[in-house]
Formats: structure tokens, sequence, C-alpha cells
């Protein structure tokens, strides 16, 4: 039959590494690269296993400054089909309302049909998760998080998500959108040819809001009720390093318990 | 020998570096080869320090290697096998 | 390597790495209208480069008729060459020079702007993907694997740097050893402009370049450098890798620790931060690293990868050298196309070229000078020797001493004779 799946990803600074300035223990941003989200990759991981499966089509899909076009070429590279960015200078500063109504808006406007749409868990930058539910709402259509398997059973999805204690299966009829459960997959790796694909042939869309026509009071900064009112740096937690080895299991349990018990983790 | 104020720990200063850490090693090493090994010449000369020496032998870590290559040129032992990160993780140097 | 994916597209060049040499021979070739494509591991041109700090002009401005653009950061103006026989003290000589032939800068964005000029040409340049081998059709050259795919083209230009694990995997060379390279270890201090020039008594795009040997290394035979840039300084030591494995008592980061808080540099890198640590190998017995020939059936080798850099014991001669070789290629490759040719025998003008340009004559002229880093003493003896000397000279409470007393008594001192010290002298100005 075959999938028409979207990829919603963002394009966010590399934090994995937090980079502390040794002499004066304060943060430092001056330069730090982008990546796509790595919870998204994991999502486009999930996508690419579903085409496989069923056969279709995967668009990766941001809202986002020109530069994002580098994390649609690395997509790209992993096998996804093609890529819409959505960049317009009214979109600025958007929080997850703002963000949301564009993609969902865009969605609506520019993609003939889709039958699923897929997301990361969170993002590496601000940890919100609510891109995913609230594009489901502006979209009117079935959410599911923490999800680990999808497959389809006669026009519907059966999606298992996995929560802390136990595992749900859902049948949802599509279209719906899933998030995917962070480090549930493991992402594949560029590939020669596709990047290829991805340079030589540009399978990039381009919108601004010439085409897209938001009323610019819902997009941005005006369309965005969050406020971050301040942010913190926590400073950083010194590591403390202990090695043991070559014990009997039962010791080595019981020894790092007490240790965690040591430093009140449990 | 030298003012010792601004003696900084290496781990704290590697910290400056960015990385897009890849989920698998690029590196991998044989540590049974290195209980013969006469000189642990990489436990010194890893510049970022991915090797230590503990009581029960070397122990490796990937995430910090900056892919100089030095471990895999001094190594005795031939322990190591080594390779480029993938899909351009790894090291990611800006002012270099 | 059973299941190759061969792919529908081919080009008339492949090169391997986006460092200096792989993209000169890029802006070449697309300039002269060869579809050329670069493969690089890394995700952005440069986000692997690494060097010490300074390149010399000349040969870059042959390459590129816009060299105006290059991001320099400052002009080399002043030369210093320090021997601190141990981390408080230093005997220094300074050089300044009217005209400046080289500057210093950031590789990071220096192949950054190659890479510009490489696109602008018309090359395709692709990152996130190393090149693991070379793809053969009756025993000649014809594209690159990476992974399961392979990319066909005419011929293929090797500019991977040091860690040739393509030439390896292709058997063209052996495993790195110890005694051919060099580890380059280095900090970036960050501060403003106007804090370089106060510490350095610079003006405004006047840059120093300073080399340091003796304690700087721990004795271990190599060197230490630090190059001005326009906000910061590049620090670093370089040992030879054999001698570090068997001389190195510390860890190796502990040479670069060492240096930027020695109390003999404390006034110049006040308050300035730590911004990036970075370490590399460096080719150090290049005649022996070079590989058998430069060119084979429809490859040619380039840059460090066939060992043409040149260590002049004070300064390292890589980027320059290693673009020059790639621009040499590319006209080789021209000329070949000429011919209808890329066989090793059409490709031969590259070893031709290389041999009557500046790059193998520098290297000949130098070839001493690796033999000389070689000795022990250099780097041991001489910088104890010559601190006795000016200790003598400069410490003596009953006033300075003569030189050649001087010399004589810490000779004495050192357990060294005089006329040995007078050879090697010889036999080292000599070689540089
Ligand atoms: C500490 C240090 C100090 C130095 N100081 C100076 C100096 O002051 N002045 C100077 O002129 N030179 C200096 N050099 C030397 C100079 O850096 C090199 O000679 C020069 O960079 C060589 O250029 P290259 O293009 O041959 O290789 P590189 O610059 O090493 O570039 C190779 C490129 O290929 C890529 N690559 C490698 N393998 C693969 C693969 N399998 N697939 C895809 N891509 C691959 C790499 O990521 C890299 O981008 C110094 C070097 C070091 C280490
Ligand atoms: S040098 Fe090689 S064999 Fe020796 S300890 Fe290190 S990895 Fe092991
Ligand atoms: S390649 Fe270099 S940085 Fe990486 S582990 Fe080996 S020595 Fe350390």
């Amino acid at each position: 039959m075959g999938l028409d799946i979207i990829l919603l990803f963002k394009y966010v600074p590399n934090t994995t590494t937090v980079n502390v300035d040794p002499n004066t223990g304060t943060l430092i941003r001056e330069g730090v690269p982008s990546v796509v989200n790595p919870h998204d990759l994991v999502a486009a991981e999930f996508a690419l296993k579903l085409k496989e499966k069923y056969g279709g089509k995967i668009m990766a899909m941001i809202m986002a400054p020109p530069s994002a076009t580098k994390g649609i070429e690395y997509l790209v590279g992993m096998g996804i089909d093609e890529g819409i960015l959505l960049t317009d200078r009214v979109y600025g500063g958007a929080d997850t309302l703002a963000t949301s109504y564009v993609l969902s808006q865009a969605i609506k406007k520019v993609v003939s049909h889709y039958d699923l749409i897929v997301a990361g868990q969170e993002t590496l930058d601000s940890s919100t998760a609510h891109i995913g539910a609230q594009v489901s709402s502006w979209l009117g259509i079935p959410y599911v998080y923490y999800v680990t398997e999808a497959e389809i059973q006669d026009g519907h999805m059966i999606v298992t998500r996995q929560l802390e204690t136990y595992i749900e299966k859902y049948k949802v009829k599509l279209p719906a959108l899933i998030s995917v459960l962070m480090h549930s997959l493991q992402p594949r790796d560029v590939t020669l040819k596709n990047k290829i694909k991805a340079v030589k042939e540009k399978p990039i869309k381009v919108y601004t809001n010439n085409e897209l026509q938001l009323n610019p009071l819902c997009t941005g900064l005006k369309g965005s009720p969050t406020i971050v009112a301040k942010t913190e740096f926590i400073g950083k937690i010194p590591r403390k390093m202990q090695i043991m080895q070559g014990k009997p299991p039962e010791e080595m349990v019981s020894w790092l318990i007490s240790k965690l018990k040591e430093e009140k983790v449990i | 020998m030298s003012s010792p104020e601004r003696k900084l720990r290496l781990t704290d200063i590697i910290n400056v570096n960015i990385w897009d850490v890849d989920s698998k090693p690029h590196i991998i090493v044989n540590y049974e080869k290195c209980k013969n090994c006469p000189t642990k010449a990489c436990v010194r000369l890893c510049p970022t320090g991915c090797y230590t020496e503990t009581e029960n032998g070397i122990l490796f870590s990937y995430e910090g290697c900056v892919e100089c290559g030095t471990c895999r040129v001094v190594c005795p032992m031939e322990a190591i096998t080594w390779t480029y990160p993938k899909s351009g993780k790894g090291i990611f140097y800006r002012f270099s | 390597m059973e299941e190759m994916n061969i792919l529908d597209q081919k080009f008339d060049v492949a090169v391997v790495g986006a460092g200096p040499a792989g993209l000169a021979a890029a802006y070449y070739l697309a300039k002269k209208g060869f579809k050329t494509v670069v493969l690089e591991r890394g995700r952005e041109i440069g986000s692997k480069s690494i060097y010490g700090g300074r390149i010399y002009a000349a040969p870059l401005k042959e390459i590129y008729p816009n060299f105006n653009s290059m991001p320099v950061h400052r002009w080399v103006k002043k030369e210093r060459i320090s021997i601190m026989p141990d981390y408080e003290s230093m005997i220094s000589i300074d050089y300044q020079g009217k005209d400046a032939i080289s500057f210093t800068a950031y590789l990071t964005e220096v192949v950054k702007w190659m890479g510009i000029q490489a696109e602008t040409a018309g090359a395709t340049i692709i990152t996130d993907v190393p090149v693991t081998n070379f793809y053969r059709e009756n025993n000649k050259v014809a594209g690159v694997v990476s992974g399961e795919d392979v990319l066909r083209s005419d011929v293929v230009v090797d500019a991977e740097g040091v860690n040739r694990l393509v030439l390896e995997a292709s058997g063209i060379v052996k495993p790195l050893k110890p005694e051919l390279v060099a580890l380059g270890v280095k900090e970036v201090l960050k501060g403003d402009s106007k804090q370089i020039e106060d510490a350095f008594g610079l003006s405004q795009d006047e840059g120093l370049a300073w080399v340091f040997l003796g304690a700087a290394t721990a004795n271990v035979p190599g060197g230490a450098f630090l190059y001005t840039n326009r906000d910061s300084v590049s620090l670093g030591v370089v040992v030879l890798l054999d001698k570090a494995i068997v001389n190195l008592k510390d860890h190796i980061s502990q040479l670069v620790e060492s240096l930027r808080t020695a109390p003999a540099l404390k006034n110049y890198l006040k308050n300035l931060r730590i911004s990036e640590y970075s370490a590399h190998l460096i080719p150090e017995d290049v005649w022996s690293l070079r590989p058998e020939r430069l060119v084979y059936d429809g490859l040619l080798i380039t840059g460090d990868a066939a060992g043409l850099l040149l260590n002049a014991g004070y300064t390292y001669r890589g980027v320059d050298f290693a673009a020059y070789s790639g621009y040499l290629a590319g006209k080789a490759i021209e000329s070949a196309h000429a011919q209808g040719d890329y066989g090793a025998g059409a490709l031969s003008s590259y070893e031709k070229m290389l041999k009557d340009s500046i790059v193998i004559k520098e290297l000949n002229r130098f070839r001493k000078v690796h033999e000389i880093m070689k000795n022990n003493l250099l780097f041991e003896k001489y910088p104890k020797i010559m601190s006795g000397v000016m200790k003598r000279m400069f410490e003596n409470s009953d006033g300075p001493s003569k030189a050649w007393d001087a010399i004589n008594e810490s000779c004495k001192e050192n357990q060294y004779s005089m006329l040995k010290l007078l050879i090697n002298g010889y036999k080292i100005v000599r070689a540089l």
C-alpha cells in the first residue's frame, strides 16, 4: 500500500557535550554547530523501518532559519526522501504553540496526502515535548507518544507504547501522529549514495509566508504566549568515578547500591 | 616548576570541545592483548586521556577521542581496531 | 565487499579528503571544467582540521587569484626562537621582518574558504562520508568505496592526510610506525585582539610566530610553538612519537599544561581562556613515509598522505605544500585528460612538476634537519649548556664573565667538549 510519512524534526545547537570554560565555570556558546535533534534521529530511523516494511515516502519537515537545510541534507543522507523547510522572518522567536501552528497549517496547505506523522520524544534544547501533542490537536488526529513499535492492520495502525512499568497497545485510525520513545532505536548512518542525492538533487522545498499566507499574529514571537522568564545555569556537577571490576556480580551489585546510597541517589 | 594556580584537569580542558558523539564506538581495544603490553604507551600518549590504567588493566572510552590516530601508531601489540566515526560524528573543531 | 552497490552517477575526478590538498585539487579541476566530487568524513569542511598556526602565502597566491579574501588573522612580522632550559627562563632570538610572507589563521576557517572556492568553481562536496577503499576496474583505480556504495570516477586524488586508512586498505602503504610521525597537541586560548596586541607588543594585523626548544618538550625531541591569531593564541607542543614512547614520563597533555602555566610565559597568557584542545599526527620522517610512488593507474597521492610536508626545525610548511601538491595533481590530470589516458604514465607529469616545484626543492634543502632533530643533544644538552653560559654572563655576582670563558665553563659543567659543541653547532647552522 505504501505509507506517506511526515517526519517533524528540529535542528538544534549541539549541547550533548556541555561546554564549560574550565577557568571560569561559565557556559561557552561560541561557534556551537547545530545537529539534527538526536531524538528526532530515532524517529527518522523509526520512519525508515516502516518505509522498508510497507513502502511509501518520508518527508522531513521543519520550521527554522535557512541554515536548517543542512539538517534536511543529513536526513536525506540517512534515506529520508525529501524535505520541506518553512522559513520566514515572521516565524522567528516562536514558542511551541506558534511553531505547532505553522507546522500544522503547512501540512494542511502544502502536503497533498499523508498517513502518518512521526516526531521525536523531545528536543535537546528545550525538552518541552509539546510539539507532537499540539500539532495533532491542530490537525484533529490521534496522538500516541513513547512509541516503540507500529504495525499496519486493515487500514489501522497498531501502536505499542512503552511506559515505565508496562506496555500498552493502541489501535488508531490513520492519519495519526506518534512520537517515538527516545533511545529506543539506533539511527542508521549516512550513506554515500543518499548523501550524493541530498547534495546533487537537493530534494528540498522551501516555503515562506508568501506562500503559506498565515496570519502573522499567530506565528513567531507575536503568536507565542510563552515567555521564558529566566534560565539559570545550575553549574557543573563534578563527576566522581570509581571503578569496581573483577568481583562476583553479587558483590559488585551490593557495592554499587551502597555507593549510590552514600551519594543519596537512591 | 610551573605556576600551580591555573593547573587544570585534562577532563575539564577537553570539556571546551564539541563532539557529536556516536552511539557506537569507532575504536575497539582487545584488552587481552593489553595484559602483555610492555609500554602501555596509549595511556601517556593519547592526548585526551581515553586510555586509563586501572588495577584491573586498561580501560578505554571513545567519547573524548579526537581521532588523531596516535594510539593506533604507538600500540606495540596491535590491540586496537581503529576507524573513523561515521556520519560526520566525533570531534568538531572550530578554532584550530 | 561482496554486496557492492555501484551508483549510477559517475564523476571525472573523485577527491578523498577536504583538507588543503584535496580542496586545491578540486578547485583547479572544477575551474577547468572537470566534473569533480570531494568526499569528506567530517560534518562540515574544516570540522576535522587542525594544525599549528601559520601558513606561507606564496603558493596559495599562485593557486587562488582571489587570495585577498582568505581569512587571514595576522601577518607574521615577528619571529622568535627560544631555548628553554627550564620553565622559568629562556634564551630568545628575535627577528623582526619588514615584508611578511606568512600569516596566522585557523585551518578550520582556511579550508572552509577553500571549500567555498571549490564549490563556486563547480565542484560537488559531500560531507559526513568516510571513504573506505578505492574501487578498481582492471587493476586501475576507478572510483571510491564508502561502506557498500561505489562511486566511479576516471581518476582519484588521494588527499586523506597523514592517517592513511584508504591507502592502507588498498595495500599501497603499510601502517604508520612511531618513527615516521610526530604528535602535535595544541590549545587555543582566547581573549580579544587588543589583549593579544598589548601582551605581545604587536600592532594591528601584525603577528608573532614563536618556537620553543628544550624543557618545553620535557627534553623529548620536538618543539613547542605559539602563534598569535586575531583574538587568540595557538599554543602547542610537538614530540617525535618514537622518542616520546621511551622518554616521556608524564601524560602528553602535561606538556601543554606546563607550557601554558610556565612562569616564563605568564605575562603573555594572562586572562586568556581555553577555547579548544586538539591533537593530530604530523609526518616527521617524510622520506620514509612517502609511498613508493605518488601516481598509480587512475590515482594521485597528495599532501600529508604523500609525506609532502616540510619540517624546518623551527617551522612547519604543510598547508601550503599540501595545497600546492593538490594544485599540481590537478594540472597533471588536465594534461593526462588531453592525452585521453589516466594511466600512471600519463599522470606521471605530477611527479615531474613536483620535483621542479618549491615543494621538493625545499624538502631536499631541509633534508638534514631531520637528522638533527633526531639528535637528543639538541634538546637536552644544548639548552643546559646555553643556560649555563647565560647565567655566567648575566647572573654572575662578580660581574659578567667573558662569553668565551662562560661557554668553556658551562661545557665543563655539562661534561661536553667545546670542540664537539662547535662542530655540531656548525652542522646545525648549515642544515638550517
Ligand atoms: C600540530 C601541527 C602543527 C602544524 N603546524 C603547521 C603550520 O604551522 N603551518 C603549516 O603550513 N602546516 C602545519 N602543519 C601541517 C599541516 O596541518 C598539514 O600538512 C596539512 O593540513 C596537510 O593537508 P592535507 O590536505 O594533506 O591533509 P589534512 O589537512 O589532514 O586533510 C585531510 C582531510 O581528509 C579527510 N579524510 C581523511 N580520511 C578520510 C577518508 N577516509 N574519507 C573521507 N575524508 C577523509 C580529513 O577529515 C581531512 O579533512 C601542522 C600539523 C600539525 C598536526
Ligand atoms: S599500547 Fe596497545 S596493547 Fe598496550 S595497553 Fe595500550 S592498547 Fe593495550
Ligand atoms: S585516536 Fe587519538 S584521541 Fe582517539 S583514542 Fe587514539 S590517541 Fe586518543
